[in-house]
């Protein structure tokens, strides 16, 4: 049993490195970290800009201002992994031509695919961490480290790292039926974009749209996030429910997704293996 | 069908067993019949050839064995697992080299990539990176050892990857055309390690498929002619080449003019008619029932109006037998 665990371990480190030498190689490390530090920041402030003139910075709206660069600086989390894991899977087949290598290999191939958006995903952690501080610095949010509540935050993180790991797993799969998909993974984590609360609260969304929102993890774990951070200073979606009765939407959520995910995991990987998607000819 | 098991094989256990096989691929239009009810045994230790033309079905054969498809019917085992429910097992057992392909993170340099791949296998480390440079030296690739894979010939990439399929020490090795679009030199090394591989321990198995009637005479301990999904012959290649030996095999070498390939073919005690053009010439490989028969065909030369410029009699090749249970040579499109 340890045997087998060590062994999945130097596997999925393997899969790590592979990532960061792929996500990595176009340009020097250097250059990489700067455009991995600039491309949040940017994104956020464009937000806060638009926040700005939209609002005129009115005092009344500071909460909805937290509640943006919150949900804007845990988004990236989402957009990396999504994106990640699908491009991941689509170069390995379509550019490299070596994805039926690693499907075959024992280490499992959903331990693969997360060592190889490993250095995705820490990259978007750091840039968490960097809006954050945006937020603090340039916009004036009221956030300290010395107020955050994290077991809270850690707690909400951890499953939303699960369930967007398990939704990006199957994604990937799913994408394999097709030939020319470049991109589809960016575009599901856009799509994703307006159904989590992470710029506007689901309640806005028309009603059966707001009911599928509400299925989701995703606006549970930015909520818990926002009052993990925020302590009641951000705007908030689930005004009505404490903080342990978000939480236990979180976990209702997550094992849902893990749920359907599993099972959507397992017809996806059928049907690949059933119609040959694994090596099929794709383009790039 | 002639069946006939390698003595050195230990066909009591069986490496790779199939039982009415069969993949049917559906498309919005057709269905295509890779293969049809495939009974094949291979024994524990047989370097085990699978020949055929294009579309005959061997890659679909081996895609099912590796587990990368699924069959739509009948049953397929390798290393006595089931390909379809115990693949997760089956897969620290088996390994896959297909050639003529580009496979390769072209950003990592060929020892990265292949250490990295040990480690999906769960190799240790240390005896990777050991077992690594070792094939890599046997292979001629030291050099290249810290080199980009992007900056790797065709022939060195392959090779590449042959290590990727032998450092792991599968039980069963599943090579697809490895030595295709290779040159004379690479095509050799590739054969030699592949031998080696099997003789440093007796147990393991290799399947291979080729285009070249050559390499799989000089290869493999037993061989199986696949056409349009079916196995229509199994044996040694000596067995194989002893079912034309009663027939006579004649090579004419014909200049430019009409084809003649189906008139020949048309000819009474014509078993069988291959041609292929080489330096401007066609090359026509004739199987004839006895020596009788070739005045018919110099006649019928002659009568197309094509110039004989060569005449010679041979003895039967693996090549020959193929052309006399397909129907046509290996190269040759289907009709």
């Amino acid at each position: 049993m340890g045997v087998a665990i060590t062994r999945q371990w130097t596997g999925y480190a393997a899969a790590v490195r592979l990532g960061w030498a792929v996500s990595s190689n176009w340009t020097r490390p250097i250059l990489f970290i700067v455009y991995s530090v600039l491309r949040p920041v940017s994104m956020a402030l464009i937000l806060a800009v638009m926040y700005t003139v939209i609002t005129g910075n009115a005092a009344a709206t500071r909460p909805y201002l937290a509640f943006l660069i919150v949900g804007t600086a845990f988004w990236s989390f989402i957009q990396e992994g999504v994106s990640e894991f699908a491009t991941g899977i689509l170069e390995d087949r379509g550019r490299y031509h070596i994805l039926k290598y690693s499907y075959m290999a024992p280490l499992g191939f959903p331990i693969f695919l997360i060592g190889r958006a490993t250095s995705k995903l820490a990259s978007a952690a750091a840039s968490v961490v960097i809006v954050l501080l945006v937020g603090t610095l340039a916009l004036h949010l009221d956030i300290s480290p010395l107020r955050v509540d994290y077991p809270l935050l850690v707690a909400a993180c951890l499953l939303a790292f699960v369930s967007v790991i398990a939704f990006a797993i199957t994604l990937s799969m799913v994408l394999l039926a097709g030939r020319d998909l470049h991109g589809y993974g960016e575009i599901m984590a856009q799509f994703l974009y307006l159904f989590s609360g992470a710029i506007f609260p689901i309640s806005v969304l028309p009603g059966p749209i707001a009911w599928l929102a509400s299925l989701s993890p995703l606006p549970y774990w930015l909520e818990l996030c926002r009052r993990a951070i925020m302590h009641g200073q951000a705007y908030l979606m689930f005004p009505n429910l404490s903080d342990g009765e978000v939480f236990l939407r979180l976990v209702a959520a997550t094992a849902g997704t893990l749920l359907l995910g599993y099972v959507l995991y397992r017809m996806a990987d059928r049907r690949a293996r059933r119609l040959g998607y694994i090596d099929m000819e794709a383009n790039w | 069908m002639a069946r006939t098991h390698h003595p050195s094989s230990d066909t009591s256990r069986l490496a790779v067993e199939t039982r009415r096989l069969t993949r049917v691929y559906k498309t919005r239009r057709e269905l295509t019949t890779a293969l049809q009810d495939v009974d094949l045994e291979v024994g524990e230790g047989e370097l085990f050839g699978v020949l055929g033309p294009n579309g005959a079905g061997k890659t679909t054969l081996i895609k099912i064995l590796v587990t990368l498809l699924l069959p739509t019917s009948g049953q397929a085992f390798v290393d006595g697992l089931d390909v379809v429910t115990d693949y997760k097992r089956l897969r620290s057992r088996i390994g896959m080299v297909s050639g003529g392909e580009q496979a390769g993170y072209g950003i990592l340099k060929v020892r990265e990539q292949l250490w990295m791949f040990s480690q999906f296998y769960g190799m240790d480390s240390t005896a990777a990176r050991k077992r690594i440079d070792e094939l890599l030296e046997r292979l001629g690739l030291s050099d290249a050892a810290n080199k980009q894979i992007t900056g790797l010939s065709s022939g060195m990439r392959q090779k590449m990857n042959l290590v990727r399929g032998l450092m792991t020490d599968p039980r069963v090795l599943f090579l697809d055309e490895p030595t295709v679009a290779l040159d004379v030199s690479a095509a050799r090394d590739v054969r030699s390690e592949v031998r080696r591989w099997m003789r440093e321990d007796p147990t393991r198995t290799v399947i291979l498929t080729t285009h070249y009637m050559q390499e799989a005479d000089e290869l493999c301990d037993r061989v199986a002619i696949v056409n349009r999904g079916r196995i229509v012959a199994e044996g040694t290649p000596r067995a194989l080449k002893q079912s034309v030996d009663d027939d006579v095999i004649v090579d004419l070498q014909l200049d430019p003019g009409t084809p003649v390939l189906d008139r020949l073919r048309a000819i009474e005690g014509v078993g069988a008619a291959s041609v292929r053009e080489e330096d401007g010439v066609d090359r026509f490989s004739l199987m004839l029932a006895d020596d009788g028969v070739l005045p018919r065909v110099m006649t019928t030369v002659e009568g197309a109006g094509r110039h004989v410029s060569g005449l010679v009699r041979r003895q039967p090749t693996l090549e020959d037998a193929f052309v006399k249970l397909v129907g046509r040579s290996m190269t040759e499109e289907e009709a």
